[in-house]
């Protein structure tokens, strides 16, 4: 099958699936004829807003999975950058905290995933653990550690509520014309994006994040050192959820949720099929985490318009949508290398 | 002419093994350098310790004149070293350019981007400088193992390399694509390159290299200029002994029918029909061959009589049973004995050491278990005689199978499937990657096999190879066997039509091939 088959096919399978859950939509509620209400401008700042989270787990997801690392702890990652960007910002300010407040809380998230990051690499790096494992005990222990932490803390697993991040407006210059209004970490998701698919596709450390998931061997034997292309694949994962999960945080709850699944519910584990949906592309990674973000921000909609459609059934779609691209695109081209230990000079 | 490279004394050692022996070699600067010597001889050994690769335990290595100590590769591309080896180190997923430039990437925009455009005119530059015809755009995943040899070289050079070293070039290309390699020989060392190359085949050292290296148990026993050297000597300085170049072999005198395959139609995975109705009997005390090119159905025919794969219709005997439904299993119970075509997927799993492997096919059966639980002790000692009997190096019946050059693998399967003490064998390109020494000893156990009445049957596309060891030759050409021919009065081109499906006018045909006198 040649690419331009295999990208149509992508696209035909995405419509397919768009188009099951019209249908489906259609038969839980009869709502084709509301659709027309709900997407408006409001719609779609809701759905940037729920995209966040999603497309910047997938953009690390790439890095770290592309240098030969899969990272599948990036919902951890989003859990722990979430609750530390609230608790910092929160004991700094309490209740009414400043903006210069929350952007240090913010900070202060993105390194803590960071370093949460250098953990996780320090352990399938050096300590050649499975990746699997160890992505798995990310998550694990950051389910557990951000709710005690809020225990002991607040008290109880949710935070109060605290202030926001203040929207950003993008006028044309000189004139009153806006162009754009949003939140923070929507316009940085909307910088990263393209600035990601640039260094992954157009610099020599694109290059070079691509032969370390490929053929680790080949990037050792003209001189460049596989382990650290790794560890700045992994810590790109960490940088990017981090600004994913304070983003979640801050820029459109306001508080930590510790409960259940917490706050970030799953957008970790859909940022990894949103860029197994992209091929390891950070366009096409974006267009599913804003595929996903719809169908979430969609469920919301219905729901307040008093439209009882359940939400566990629009969960699933993109785990249903990433096997069926899987199983019947093809194409997804997973690293070769991706997994495997690389130890310079093994023969 | 200045020396490129020095090596004095080189020892490396490896757990129980003496790899290199104090080897000394001296390569000129601008010639080609065979480095010659049978599986396990040391050759690699020797070149990845010039690569840096290896530390060696003893010994200096000199590159144009001056003593280097090479402690990663990353040393010895420094000092102008480059070496390709047997599995290339290219990314699959980028282009040729990328591939090449790869580590040293040319840069724009005060070091932000990469600069593709210098990167491609670079590429062609070389290519059109050295002669070689290299897509800069093209994907690594879609260009042909010739193609891909030559962007490692690219590679290599674009490093600064001026010593190339080439591990095995020409096992994995098509013979049009070896003689375009050693072209490729010619402008380098034209161009004042100094290229070493590793090989196991006499014909190609004395068709590319000025001067050629032997090596044998890790030692140099002799370097001599390929001008004025012959088969003969070469071959004797790799064994250390006259090669029987013709293996002896007296009249063969067959019994009954061993194994006997009638109306055999076998489809390959995808459903396509490969073999189309064959029959062949093979007589006790003879070796039936087939000869032909690779894929005419040969590994289908070999599946369907060994068990390995269900035939659509036709019945396969041995010593007059039916044996075409029963297993793999049934089969060696019934004295079946396969040297499988790709020893490392079929004969050995290669994690195991050589007291797992040497029980394989036999490890339910008495002496080695008595149904549940296997008798190691037992095991170990027949590890042991196959190792001892068939001279495996190193002779450690601990050693992983993976640890084992590719001869020293194939001499296992060989001894553990002759040791059953079968009735048929079966031996699907027997002697594939083996070194001389021994694809001679193989086939003097095949002779052996055919002395005590076994009934043989011999796969394999070397012609030689058939020629030489059958007593009744097969061609086969896209699934039939278009005829049966006395091996010792056919020629090589009429041999060469049958495989192309033609049948010559005065083939000496044996018209009944089922059971046919020779």
């Amino acid at each position: 099958m040649s690419i331009a088959d295999s990208r149509r096919g992508r696209w035909i399978a995405a419509l397919l699936v768009l188009l099951g859950i019209v249908v489906a939509l259609e038969l839980f509620a009869g709502v084709l004829g509301v659709l027309v209400d709900i997407v408006d401008a409001n719609y779609l700042r809701a759905v940037l807003r729920l995209t966040v989270p999603i497309a910047f787990a997938a953009l690390g997801g790439i890095f770290a999975e592309k240098s030969g690392v899969i990272n599948i702890g990036l919902e951890g990652l989003l859990i722990i950058s979430a609750f530390t960007s609230i608790a910092v910002a929160g004991l700094l300010g309490g209740g009414d905290a400043t903006q210069a407040e929350l952007w240090i809380g913010f900070g202060s998230a993105v390194l803590a995933s960071v370093l949460f990051a250098l953990l996780f690499a320090v352990v399938c790096i050096e300590f050649k653990a499975d990746q699997i494992i160890a992505g798995l005990a990310v998550w694990l222990i950051a389910l557990g550690l951000a709710p005690f932490a809020s225990k002991v803390i607040w008290g109880q697993v949710n935070s109060p509520p605290i202030a926001t991040l203040n929207n950003w407006t993008l006028r044309i210059p000189t004139t009153d014309v806006v162009l754009f209004d949003a939140s923070p970490p929507v316009f940085m998701m909307l910088i990263s994006v393209p600035v990601a698919w640039y260094a992954l596709n157009r610099t020599a450390f694109g290059r070079w994040i691509e032969a370390s998931g490929e053929n680790p061997k080949a990037l050792d034997t003209v001189g460049v050192d596989v382990r650290k292309v790794r560890y700045t694949g992994v810590l790109l994962s960490g940088f990017f959820s981090g600004l994913g999960g304070a983003g979640l945080a801050l820029g459109r709850v306001g508080q930590f949720i510790g409960g259940g699944t917490t706050m970030v519910n799953g957008r970790g584990w859909i940022g990894i099929t949103a860029y197994l949906f992209g091929n390891y592309n950070p366009l096409g990674a974006f267009g599913a985490s804003f595929l996903f973000a719809s169908l979430d921000a969609l469920q919301i909609r219905l729901q307040q318009l008093g439209y009882n459609v359940p939400s566990e059934l629009i969960g699933i779609i993109p785990y249903v949508t990433v096997v069926v691209v899987l199983a019947f695109v093809g194409r997804t081209r997973l690293p070769s290398a991706a997994g495997d230990h690389y130890e310079s000079g093994e023969e | 002419m200045s020396v490129a490279v020095h090596l004095a004394g080189i020892t490396k050692r490896f757990p129980g093994v003496v790899a290199n022996d104090e080897v000394d070699l001296e390569v000129e600067e601008g010639s080609v350098h065979a480095l010659l010597g049978e599986n396990g001889a040391g050759k690699t050994t020797l070149m990845n310790v010039l690569y840096g690769l290896y530390q060696p335990d003893g010994g200096t290595v000199h590159v144009h004149g001056d003593s280097r100590e090479f402690y990663t590769p990353r040393d010895a591309i420094d000092a102008g070293v480059g070496m390709i080896h047997q599995h290339f180190m290219l990314v699959d997923t980028l282009t040729t350019a990328e591939n090449i430039v790869l580590g040293h990437e040319p840069r724009k925009w005060g070091g932000l981007a990469m600069d593709r455009a210098q990167a491609e005119r670079d590429v062609r530059e070389l290519g059109e400088r050295y002669g070689f015809d290299v897509d800069p755009e093209a994907k690594i995943e879609d260009v042909s193992v010739g193609v891909q040899q030559r962007v490692e070289i690219l590679k290599a050079l674009y490093g600064g390399a001026d010593v190339l070293i080439l591990d095995e070039p020409t096992a994995v290309l098509t013979p049009q694509e070896v003689e375009d390699l050693f072209g490729v020989f010619e402008e380098l060392a034209a161009e004042d390159k100094t290229i070493i190359f590793i090989t196991h085949k006499l014909g190609e050292a004395m068709d590319a290299a000025d001067e050629i290296t032997v090596l044998r148990d890790g030692r140099n026993v002799g370097t001599v200029d390929a001008a004025d050297t012959t088969r003969e000597e070469l071959a004797e300085l790799m064994v250390g002994r006259e090669v029987l170049l013709e293996a002896d072999k007296e009249p063969a005198e067959p019994g009954d029918v061993g194994l006997s395959v009638s109306d055999l139609r076998v489809t390959d995975d995808r459903g396509v029909e490969q073999v189309s109705g064959v029959n062949i009997d093979v007589r006790e005390g003879e070796v039936f061959g087939i000869a032909g090119v690779d894929g005419n159905g040969q590994s289908e025919l070999v599946g369907a009589i060994t068990g390995l794969r269900a035939p659509e219709s036709g019945t396969v005997r041995v010593d007059g049973r039916d044996v075409t439904d029963l297993s793999r299993r049934e089969r060696i119970e019934n004295g079946m004995a396969y040297v499988p075509e790709d020893r490392q997927k079929r004969g050995l799993v290669m994690d195991f050491d050589l007291v797992e492997n040497g029980l394989l096919g036999s490890q339910h059966t008495a002496p080695f278990s008595d149904g549940g639980r296997i008798d190691w002790a037992e095991s170990r000692e027949h590890a042991r005689g196959v190792i001892e009997e068939y001279d495996v190096r190193p002779n450690d019946p601990d050693a992983e199978a993976e640890s084992l050059s590719g001869g020293n693998q194939q001499k296992f399967v060989v001894g553990r499937e002759f040791a059953r003490d079968p009735e048929v064998v079966v031996a699907s390109h027997p002697t594939r990657g083996v070194d001389v020494g021994s694809i001679e000893f193989i086939h003097e156990r095949i002779l052996d096999l055919r002395r005590a009445g076994k009934t043989v049957l011999l796969v394999s596309s070397k012609l030689d190879e058939v020629q030489q060891l059958s007593d009744r030759l097969g061609v086969m050409y896209e699934g039939e066997v278009v005829d049966v021919v006395d091996p010792d009065r056919v020629t090589e081109e009429e041999l060469g039509l049958l495989m192309a499906g033609q049948i010559p006018e005065d083939a000496p045909s044996i018209a009944d091939a089922v059971g046919g006198e020779p």
